[in-house]
This record gives C-alpha cells, structure tokens and sequence, in this order.
C-alpha cells in the first residue's frame, strides 16, 4: 500500500475507493454516508440506519438476514453512527473471508446484500415497516440513556455539550429521546428518500482485487441522485468565551474530571502537527508529564491522559480521581501545562512523542477496517497526503512549533462528576 | 538450534518453536508484510491462584486478594530509570493485564523490536520492590479498584460469579479490594514473584515480520540465570461444590436500565488440553443455536423489548471452573429468565436442528479465518490456549470434527435449572 486508493465515480456524488491489499485474510466493503451534524435530522439519521439495518425487500425478516449472513461464513455486518467535527457520519461495513481459504465463490452475493440494505430496503404502504420502527426506536431510546453507565464516556461528552453548547458539536450524534416521538413510519421512510438522493456517499472497498469483484461494486445503482447538500465547514472557535466550571453530583465512587480546551488550530494549519505532539508531551502516554506528576509522583490517578479532536481543534484531559483531590488534580494539570508553553520539555520528549505518533500511525497498516477509516478521514478533511507522506510529515516538526501550539491551547470548560454531598448537621 | 516447526495449511500459517537456555518456552508467528510486531511474555499465575506452595517451602501459603494484579503493576519500577521511558524511547508501546490465569506483559513497535524484546525479558525478570514504592501503589491501584467500583457493568459480572460460587477463587476480584491490598508486602510480594516468574513457568510469543534466530538470540542474551526449578507448581484450588451459591443477588446503582448477569454453572469440569477446549468450542456453539440473533427465540424477545442489541451469551472454561453466561439489559429480567429456563427444558433435538448446527459452524469457522487478520487477536488465543494445553494451530481442525452428536449430548448434561444464578443490577 504504497499509494493513495484507486478512486472512481459511480454515480453523482457516489465514489468508490479501491484499495488493493493482499496480505489480510478477508475483504472489507464501507458505505459512508456524510451528513451535516444538525439537530433537526440527527436522531432521524441514526434510528433510520438502524431500521435499514433490520430487513431488506428481499429480506423482509431480520432473522432470514442473520441466517443468510452466518451462512456466508460469518460475514461480519456493522454499523457506525459518529461524529467528525460537525458531521454525523452513517457507515455500513460488511467484512468477509476471502473465497480461497473456504473454496467457494460468495464475493458478488455479498456486495449485493449490502447494497440491498442499503438501496432496497422493505417498504410497506406509505413507509416503512411499523413495527420495526416501533423496535428501533424504543432500541434506540435506550442507547441514548445508556449513556450513564459508562462514566467516562458520559463525562467526555458532558464536557462537550457544555463547551460547546452553542455550537453544533455540541450535540449528541445518537440523536435525542425527545425528538423521537414525533418519527413514524411514514416521515422516516420520507426522510430515507431524501437522505439516499442527497447525502455524499463514499464506497471504500479494501481487500482481493478482480473483476468480478470491481464490477459487482461498479454496477449500476438503481436510485434517483438529486442535488447533494454540502456540508458546512466545521466553525472553529477561540476560548475566552464562555470559561466555566460544571459540577454534576451522582451517585459515584470516584470523581470523573474532564478539563476542555480550545486551540482553533485548522488541521491544514502548520501547526496542526505540533499541537498533536504538544498534546502527546502532555498526556500522550505513560512517559507524559501528566502520568508522570500526577499518577506516578503523587498517586493521584489511575487514568490520566489527554487527546484531540481534529476537526474541531479542541483537547480534552481526563482523569479519575477521589472527589477531595479536586483541587491539587486541577492544579498539577494547569502547571504541567504553563510548563508546555514555556518549553520545559526535552529533544528526547520531542523525539518520543515523534515516534510515537509514528508507530499508532503505521499501525493503519495492519487493518482493513483502519485503513477505509483513514482514507475517508483524509478525503473529508480535504488532504491529499499519502500515508506515507503523513508518516514523514511528522518528522519535520520543530521544537519551537511545538512551543508555538501549546501557546494556543485555551482552558475552556472544567466538569467534575462527584458524588452527592451530605448535607451538614444531620445526625446519621 | 533446533526449532519445531507446525504449519496450518488451510489458514497458511506456521509457528516456530524453541526453549531459551534458562527454559523459557517460545513461540513465533512470521507476518509478512505487517507493520506492527508484538510479543507478549506471560506467566501462568492469575487471580485464582491465591493459595500455592512457594518455591522452596513445604507449607503453603494463603496471599491477600489482588497480589497477582498488585505485582503485575509493580514490575513496571526499575532501580535505574523507568519502563515506559526505555520504550517510548524506542517508539514502542508497553503494557500488561491479569487475567483469572494469567498475568501478561507485552510491547508493540513497527521499528527497534529486538532492543524491546531485551527490555521486556529484562524489566520482567528484574523486580524492584521497597516498602516506599509498594506503599505508593496502593494509591493507584485505589484508583484503579474505584473505577471498577463505578462501573455496573463490571460489577453485575463480579456479583455473578459471587453468587455463583462457593470456595473457588475465581470469584475474587482480580484487583483486589480496598482492604484486602493494605496486606500486601514487599516481601510477599518477592515470595509469589520467586514461585511463578520461574522461566519453567513462563511463556513467550512473538508475532510479526521478523527473524525467529534473532528472537531466539536475544531472549538467551537477555535472560537472567535461575538457579531453581519450579517444575509443577502446588495450586491448592478448594472444593467447590457443584450447586451454585445463591440463584439471586441484586444490587442497585446509577444505571439507565436493569442489567442483567446469568450463568449455568459447569458440573462437568476438571479437564484440559483438547478435551476441554472442545467442549469450550461445542458449548459455545450450542449458546448460539439456542440463544443467538438468528434464531426465533431471540427475535421473539427482541420484538417483544425483553432484549436489546446488548444481549449475547458465551461459555468460557479453565480446568476447575466453567460458566456458560448470558449477559444484557431489560426491564423484566426475571421475566427473561424464567423464558431462559423454559427453553432450556425443551427436548434437545426441538431446540437444536441439524441445520443451524451446520450453518453456525460455518460462522464458527469464518470468524476464526478472519481472527488471523488481527496480530493482538492471535497472540491474546494463543496464551491462553497455550496456558490450557492447546495449541492455536489446531483450532480449525477441532472446530471441523465437532458433531452434531456432540452438540446434543452436552445439551442434555450442561443446561439445567439447579445451576443458574441470576444477577442484576438496578437503577437506584
């Protein structure tokens, strides 16, 4: 995998992307459907994937698509509903073993079902099917509130909702339990027309070449293409606006701190590089100035760590800590940071960091499924870079970059998740 | 040097094979073409072994809950330097995890693999515990425990196996408690470091596109010398009755929806080697033909909204213990049992057809293909098949034998009503 993927258009705004990797056991096949990230579609985008993902008109049951799928040795069907900056992106992913290994021909059959699900699915009346609406969408509802059982997870994105609450990145990409109640059968099929005309879609197809497989992917799509929406580009913000401390009080053993920054970095900006290592010298890994003055010095923390997200130029620290550790936590990580910005870090940091950014980077490599996810990233974020070009590019930050990007790293927002406070004077 | 040699022709894979001087055993899977190499060093000592006889003693010892985990966190403190810095300074990436049975610790890198193969033996074999840096641990692990604590997920599980069991450790949580950690020492610490790091007690395997005589070369370098044998260690595993503890254990946390633990306790145990890896294969297999998305019975309580995507079910075995576990969230999980039940008190040739047999042994035999894509799937399974008396080698072949015969057989032995405990976890 030297180059960029073969790229092919298959119908207005339907692009297929080959790449052809030899060395894996299987191939995978990606539908991406990009979405602008919008609070009006967001919960009808997810539960429509979800009711596609039940039956097809010619597999009207969802036990009949199961049975089907086991049959053809496990084929591995999955469904993505994320967000990429502000875009909610729906993927369909089916993986399958490759022909050689079980002698037998099932390549052309598989890509038909995907598209079937997708392109074909099973309409009754005026929409679709009642009940698996009905289903998915009390399925659907309880995904929503799972949230809280993961409290990590619900801290991160109760940080990004508070941060960013007047932006659209803000919003939940699984969609919201009051917007539910007014999708139906008939609406969602209406909105299904639309979102299969008018959303951009990108194919990925990573595995065996040949072509039996290039024209079942090729073939013709039997579908009415209108003109597609485009997608706004992500806003970034600078902090300073709306600097705030959130405190939400639940019935927890441990606290869940979550510091939110803003660096407004644009990932085509020169320093989009360095702001990656300056994060990675923070709290990358183990060897970070946070693991190490805040888990390894003083015993605060199991996890401490801090990340970015590229489209929206922001970076998040996280940690779990005891509630009383507040304070001493929150100090620690402002002073690691002022640290960052005055260069109190080492060539051999620089050079750590480096590498590791190369080594998760190569890994992409070793995966079918990562390197589909790669290459739609690349595409979405308008960079024409090869993988190996992105590998080199790493290399040639400078140290004083480095400095320069962390300089732009703003504190936001601060949410603690603690438990309830009990309350003074009352006898137990 | 001589190796061994097995190859699988119908996955094409090999494995070579070797023991070092000092008798640690190794294994290598050549990858071609992949970026990442990994090895994983592990022992054979987890959590359940929490009562032995220490190298060199006569009597045997009791040690506190979580010693193995506690020591698995300590390896990682060097006299001179730190682990994670000699690694990061090389672009790779470290870690461990213990496990029931076994303790593991491994490192990735697409560059410098040798020199991080000779640091892994190194830090492994080279503890250095003292009383300051035993005592700074407890603080983390804390942490680590408190995490766990808030995770209902985690703890709906662990009550199971509570509940599930009477004497057999495995019902102990593998990081220990709060209190049970004060206990632990440096010395006892050195104690169960000198009876189960023994080379005659540890395993090596190396994945990736490398050259298994430089492997070899530099394990023989960089291994200590031991001047003891363990041989066979004395595992004292207390009778454990065949009758689960308690049917019921219920708790409640902050959780969107009750979750929902179930398991039939395995009377049939006692096994290793291939025996028992096929009866993990055929049990799982029956779990599917009874329980799994394509059958009328899960579709039925889906539809119903007894169950959701989160539901599944899986066996899992070691030589003194099994549990077949049903595992997901609903609103009425004693409802969801007692349907568990009735269908488990159906004829075995009404609830399991020849034809599904055959359908999910395809699946079996697909996803297995497609596990050798991933270089972190293969050398998780091949510990711990190893560490169970099997090699990975001869997965497909075994899955290909299984019969339909087998399947009914352990139906009619394995699925009854006496042996199923049922946890749940509540909303508060």
């Amino acid at each position: 995998m030297k180059s960029n993927p073969e790229r092919i258009q298959i119908a207005k705004d339907i692009y297929l992307n080959i790449i052809n990797e030899g060395k894996f056991k299987s191939n995978l096949l990606s539908y991406y459907f990009i979405r602008p990230l919008d609070r009006r579609e967001v919960t009808k985008n997810t539960l429509l994937s979800l009711v596609l993902r039940r039956a097809s008109k010619n597999y009207p049951r969802t036990i009949d698509l199961e049975r089907k799928l086991e049959e053809l040795y496990g084929t591995n069907l999955s469904l993505g509903i994320n967000k990429r900056g502000e875009r909610q992106v729906i993927r369909y992913t089916m993986e399958w073993p490759k022909n050689k290994y079980l002698d037998e021909d099932y390549d052309g059959e598989i890509i038909q079902i995907l598209k079937e699900i997708i392109f074909n699915p099973l309409v009754e009346g005026r929409g679709f099917s009642k009940s698996y609406v009905d289903q998915e969408k009390e399925n659907l509802r309880r995904k929503i509130e799972n949230k809280i059982n993961d409290k990590g997870a619900y801290a991160r994105e109760r940080c990004f909702e508070i941060m960013c609450k007047n932006e659209r990145f803000g919003l939940f990409p699984l969609g919201y339990v009051e917007d539910l109640e007014d999708i139906d059968e008939v609406n969602l099929y209406q909105h299904y027309q639309e979102f299969i005309r008018t959303s951009p879609i990108e194919i990925f197809y990573v595995g065996q070449v040949d072509d039996n497989i290039i024209s079942a992917l090729k073939s013709h799509l039997e579908i009415r293409r209108d003109e597609t929406i485009s997608i706004p580009e992500d806003v970034l913000v600078g902090a300073g606006q709306t600097r705030n401390i959130v405190i939400d009080e639940l019935d927890v053993n441990q606290g869940k701190l979550v510091m939110g920054y803003r660096a407004a970095i644009h990932h085509n900006d020169k320093l989009y590089n360095p702001l990656l290592l300056a994060s990675d010298i923070l709290g990358g890994g183990p060897n970070s100035k946070l693991f190490i003055n805040v888990r390894e010095k003083e015993s605060l923390a199991y996890y401490i760590g801090s990340s970015t997200y590229k489209y929206k130029s922001l970076m998040l620290v996280e940690s779990g800590i005891e509630f009383d550790d507040f304070d001493r936590t929150v100090e620690i990580i402002n002073q690691q940071l002022e640290e960052l910005k005055a260069g109190k870090f080492t060539d051999e940091d620089v050079a750590k960091s480096k590498k590791s950014l190369v080594t998760n980077t190569e890994s992409i490599r070793d995966s079918l499924f990562l390197m589909s996810e790669f290459f739609f990233s690349q595409l979405i974020s308008g960079d024409k870079r090869s993988l190996e070009e992105v590998l080199d590019d790493f290399q040639k930050v400078e140290r004083e970059e480095i400095i320069e990007a962390a300089k732009r790293i703003k504190l936001d927002t601060i949410y603690f998740m603690r438990n309830k406070k009990e309350e003074v004077g009352v006898e137990k | 040097m001589t190796y061994k040699e097995i190859y699988n022709d119908t996955i094409d894979e090999r494995i070579l094979s070797t023991v070092s001087t000092q008798g640690i055993r190794i294994f290598f899977m050549p990858k071609e073409g992949y970026s990442k190499k990994y090895a994983v060093f592990s022992t054979d000592y987890g959590s359940i072994d929490n009562i032995f006889v220490p190298i060199g003693a006569r009597d045997r010892l009791e040690v506190p809950e979580g010693i193995a985990h506690f020591l698995e966190h300590k390896l990682f403190e060097e006299e001179d330097g730190d682990v994670f810095e000699k690694f990061s300074n090389i672009g790779a990436q470290v870690n461990a995890f213990t496990s029931f049975n076994q303790t593991s610790y491994l490192f990735y890198t697409s560059n410098n693999f040798y020199t991080g193969l000779e640091y892994l033996i190194d830090f492994v074999q080279n503890p250095y515990l003292t009383d300051e840096n035993v005592e700074k641990e407890k603080g983390i692990i804390g942490q680590e425990i408190m995490m766990y604590e808030d995770n209902p997920g985690w703890k709906v599980y662990f009550n199971l196996l509570k509940a599930m069991y009477h004497e057999h450790p495995i019902r102990i949580d593998i990081a220990g408690t709060i209190d049970s950690i004060k206990a632990i020492s440096k010395e006892l610490l050195y104690t169960t470091y000198e009876t189960f790091y023994n080379p005659s007690n540890m395993v090596l395997f190396v994945i990736g596109d490398l050259d298994f005589d430089e492997i070899v070369r530099v394990v023989n370098k960089a291994e200590k010398e031991f001047d003891l044998t363990t041989g066979d260690i004395e595992r004292i595993i207390p009778d454990e009755p065949k009758e689960v503890k308690d049917r019921l254990v219920e708790e409640k946390m902050t959780t969107s929806m009750p979750m929902f633990y179930m398991g039939f306790k395995d009377a049939d145990t006692g096994y290793k080697g291939r025996k028992m890896i096929k009866k993990d294969i055929v049990t799982n297999i029956i779990l599917d033909m009874l329980f799994g998305e394509s059958t009328e019975f899960y579709n039925k309580l889906y539809e119903e909204g007894l169950i959701d995507t989160s539901f599944g079910a899986f066996y899992t075995c070691k030589e003194s213990y099994g549990h077949s576990l049903l595992v997901g969230q609903s609103n009425e999980p004693e409802t969801l049992h007692n349907r568990i039940l009735d269908r488990i008190k159906l004829p075995a040739d009404e609830v399991l057809k020849e034809d599904d047999f055959i359908r999910i042994k395809r699946k079996e035999l697909g996803n297995f293909i497609m596990g050798m894509n991933s270089i972190e799937f293969i050398a998780n399974n091949f510990t711990d098949l190893f560490f169970s008396g099997f090699m990975i080698t001869d997965y497909l072949e075994l899955l290909k034998e299984i019969k339909y015969d087998d399947i009914i057989r352990r139906f009619n032995s394995h699925f009854k009503e006496e042996n199923l405990s049922l946890s749940i976890i509540r909303p508060l």
